[in-house]
Order: C-alpha cells, then structure tokens, then sequence
C-alpha cells in the first residue's frame, strides 16, 4: 500500500506503563479513510493505545507513524472528560473552540456552527452554561465540537458513553458520515452487539495477542472465549 | 461629606500617585486573578510573592536603595521560582502546587538572610506590604507601562490561554502555543506583582489579584463579565482604601486589601451566583 493511502502504521509497537508492557509487539496498518473498533477487556490497554496514536504518550519499544498534521490533524476524545463544570463559559464558546485555526469570515462560523448544533441537536442550548448541561449534552457538545475540526483523524474514547438512545443514532450516524467525507477514524467501544453491526474491521486488544480482521468473526469468538 | 470622598486626592499629589497607580494596578491584575482562580492557581501568586524577595534584596545588596535594581531582582527571581516549579512538577510530576510550596520558602528564608548580610536593615515590612503614598512619577510611569503591556498580552494570548484552562489536552492537540501561553501567563503574574511591590507590596498586590476575582464569581457566569467585574471591585477598593488610610492614619497597602476583602465577604454572602443568602446554593463544587 503506498504511503499516501495510508494513516496509521504501527511497526512492532508496543506500549503500556515503562517496563510492563500491555500487549506483545503490535504490526498494524490502517489506511486512510477507514473505520476501526478497538475492543477488549478493561485495562487491556484501549485508552493507552489511542494516546500514543494521539501522539500524547510515547511508545515503549517499537515505532508508529500517523500520516495526519502534528496540529489540529488528528481529533481526540478522551474517555474520561476532565471539563471545569464552573468554567464561565456557554456551550457555544466550547463548540467553536472546534475552528481553532480555520480561515473563515464571521458569516461561515455562524452557518457552520448552527449548522452543526442543529446536527447534533443542540440548537436551543447554545447560550447554557457548562454547569447547566448533563453528561449527555456536554459529550454531544464535545462531538460537535470534532465535527468543526477539520481533523483527518478521529480518535473517540468510548464516546458513547454517555449517551442516550437518540444520542447513539446520532452518533453512529456521524460515524458513518465522517468515513463517507474521507476522515479516519479509531472508535473504543463496549458496545459489542452496535460495533458488529456497524463497524466492519475491528482490533482486538489482549495482552496474549492483538488480533486485527472483521468484526463479524472477531467479536463472535470474544463472545465465545468469555463464556468459556 | 460628597467632598471628603474626593479632597485628598485633588488636594495632594502623592495621594493622586497613589489613586492613578492603585487604579491601574486593579486594572492589569483583575484578569490575571481571574484565570489564576479559574486555573485552580490561587496561592501561587502568593508563593511568587514571597519568591521576589530574595532577587529584590540582591538588587538592593549590590545597589543600594534603586528602584530599578531591586525590581530586575525581584523580577529575575519571581521568574526562576516559577519556572523553577514548574519544571520540577513537569518532569517529575510533583503536583505544581506542592513544587511552589516548597521552593518559595527556600527563597523567602534566603531574602530575610541576604538582607541580613548586607549589613543594614532594608525595612523588610515596606517590601512585603509596601507603601502607596510612596508612589512617584518613575515608579507610577512603570506602572503604566506594565499595565498597558500586560494588557496587551493578555488580550493576544486571551483565546490560547482559555483553551489551555479549560481543556488543555485539546490545545494541545490544535495548537503548539500552549506551553507558551502557560508561561507568558506565569510572566504576567510575576511581572505584576513586582510592580505592585513598589507601590502596595508584594503581599498586598495578591490581595488585590485574587479578591476581586474570587469576589467577582459570586457576581456572573461568563468570562469576560467576570474581568469587568473584578476590576471594577479592584479599583473601587483601591479609592476606599486610600480613603481609609487617609483619614485613619491607616498603611495603605492593608486597608486596599481590607476593602477588597470586604467586597469579598459582601460578595460571598449576597452574590446572586449560589451566594449564601441566595437560595439556589451550591455547597459541592461541580
């Protein structure tokens, strides 16, 4: 495959606390535009993995390549969002933050940013403050907030969490929206029954072994092991 | 009676020094303070105030009682114990509270030994709480120029410097300004508080950084109005407070911060932002 049909290369990665790493080398070649699941029990090492494709902590041995620029490339969502609930500022400050670096007049900003509160319906909250959202809001707040990046990668953390049964339609709408505009993406996800019928490749992550194919098969045999 | 609120300042020109520095000095630290509090900073700007010390001693132990020399000091060493801790809980994970709080009593010990070997007793209260009445045109032009640069930087890095309190693993992500945002914003603040210990002292200028910010809280939810709101708490404690030491014969650094402390607890107890006496209170911190 040639480089520019790829985004993410992992070549004999590993990674984890120093000394104790998490999974055996890991070779792994994911092209651009492609969807991902990243699956596997907790602590298996999901949330680590992506903070090394983010580029947010270093590899134990072994080297990875991400074909996205160092800034603003790649859209990171983090498991655990640590957001300041008294920070003085609305939902439409958080959103825009998303055109960080973006040449656009302050007529497209507008268009652009109603134009994604409506998609992730969240037209009517703009002027609430942080402290006056739930979990849900601020999580769909913080998507529509990667929809606004012009991000060539999407990292998502167990990013639907959060949300409620139209929040999930939504999301896996998105998903599937950004593959189709060419984005990247890498979904942590426990989820298993949505990820096998929405997500066709799927990587498995455990400590004996990660194993990369289609998720028809590799979740069916997740299935299995935890059984037996 | 309206008169007395006004007399001294018309009829005495240290005492309109010491209105123009005082305003101007609220003015430049309300944002400051204000990030401070939001950043979960608030004592650090005391640590750095007992930080200069050492640097403003050595300035005065080479050069003798110049204004210029022991603010270089004192800005020299604000900057290294900030930078100093900084680094410490970077690299090694100290938390930055800790890291502060253990290297500004080094330099604080240092200062009070410096100032001791340099044969005379440099009034080590007048550093630390200073005296507004002693404001003249070099050090009120300093002032000036301090507080229109910073200002004007705070203005540039406003955006970055939100970003970088609020949700820094994403600055991070968009933008390679965030390291540099962090320590220009720690500049700022070292930088205030060293002109300020000209004119209030180094302990009172944190009062009048983080007072008006932590009172304004209780005033509004958004951002920009909380600045506004602090700098105006700021400057009218500032006009109370040399009032009050005026007419009650008062040190004037102390009584600009027992007003600001004043608008605090008023703040605290009737602000209509989860006040005491509000109804809606909100007793854990979200």
């Amino acid at each position: 495959m040639g480089r520019t049909f790829r985004m993410i290369l992992c070549d004999q990665l590993q990674w984890g606390a120093a000394g104790c790493p998490l999974t055996p080398p890991l070779d792994l070649e994911l092209p651009k535009g492609s969807l991902t699941a990243v699956i596997g029990s907790n602590g298996c090492g999901k949330s680590s993995f992506l903070k090394v494709i983010a580029g947010l902590q270093r590899p134990l041995s072994g080297r990875i390549s991400v074909s996205a620029p160092r800034f603003g490339g790649i859209g990171y969502l983090v498991q655990q969002q640590a957001i300041d609930r008294q920070f003085p500022i609305d939902l439409r400050e958080l959103v825009s933050a998303g055109f960080w670096g973006q040449r656009l007049d302050a007529g497209q900003r507008r268009q652009r940013l109603e134009q994604v509160l409506f998609e992730w319906q969240l037209d009517g909250l703009e002027a609430r403050p942080l402290q006056a959202l739930s979990g849900g809001e601020l999580q769909r707040a913080l998507l529509a907030r990667a929809s606004l990046m012009q991000a060539s990668l999407l990292l998502l953390d167990e990013a639907d969490a959060a949300l409620d049964d139209t929040g999930q339609t939504l999301f896996w709408r998105h998903i599937h929206d950004w593959v189709r505009t060419g984005r990247t993406l890498v979904v942590v996800s426990h989820d298993l029954g949505r990820v096998r019928q929405e997500i066709g490749q799927c990587l498995v992550i455990d400590r004996l072994g990660c194993r990369y194919g289609p998720s028809g098969s590799l979740i069916g045999e997740a299935a299995y092991c935890q059984v037996a | 009676m309206i008169d007395q609120l006004w007399q001294p300042f018309i009829e005495f020109t240290f005492m309109r020094r010491a209105l123009l520095g005082g305003l101007l000095l609220a003015v430049s630290a309300a944002p400051l303070g204000v990030f401070l509090m939001l950043r979960r900073m608030s004592l650090i700007g005391d640590a750095i105030a007992h930080g200069i010390l050492p640097g403003a001693a050595l300035g005065f132990w080479l050069a003798g009682l110049s204004l210029v020399a022991m603010s270089l000091g004192g800005l020299l060493a604000g900057l290294a114990v900030a930078g100093f801790s900084a680094l410490v809980s970077r690299r090694t994970g100290l938390r930055e509270d800790a890291s502060l709080a253990a290297i500004y009593p080094i330099s604080l010990a240092s200062g009070v030994l410096l100032l001791g070997l340099a044969g005379k007793r440099l009034d080590l209260l007048g550093l630390l709480f200073g005296s507004a009445l002693a404001v003249d045109a070099e050090t009120l032009r300093a002032i000036l120029w301090v507080t229109l640069g910073s200002l004007a930087v705070f203005a540039a890095i406003y955006r970055a410097l939100l970003l970088d309190s609020l949700d820094p693993l994403f600055l991070r992500r968009v933008s390679r300004y965030g390291p540099i945002t962090h320590g220009l914003f720690l500049g700022l603040v070292v930088l205030n508080l060293v002109v300020g210990f000209q004119a209030i002292g180094a302990l009172m200028m944190v009062g009048l950084m983080m007072l008006p910010a932590a009172a304004a809280r209780f005033w509004s939810r958004r951002l920009l109005n909380l600045i506004a709101i602090a700098a105006l708490i700021g400057m009218a404690s500032v006009w109370a407070g040399l009032l009050l030491s005026y007419y009650a014969s008062l040190s004037s650094g102390p009584s600009i911060v027992v007003m600001a402390g004043g608008a605090y607890l008023f703040s605290v107890m009737c602000g209509p932002v989860h006040g005491l006496f509000r109804r809606r209170y909100l007793s854990i911190p979200q």
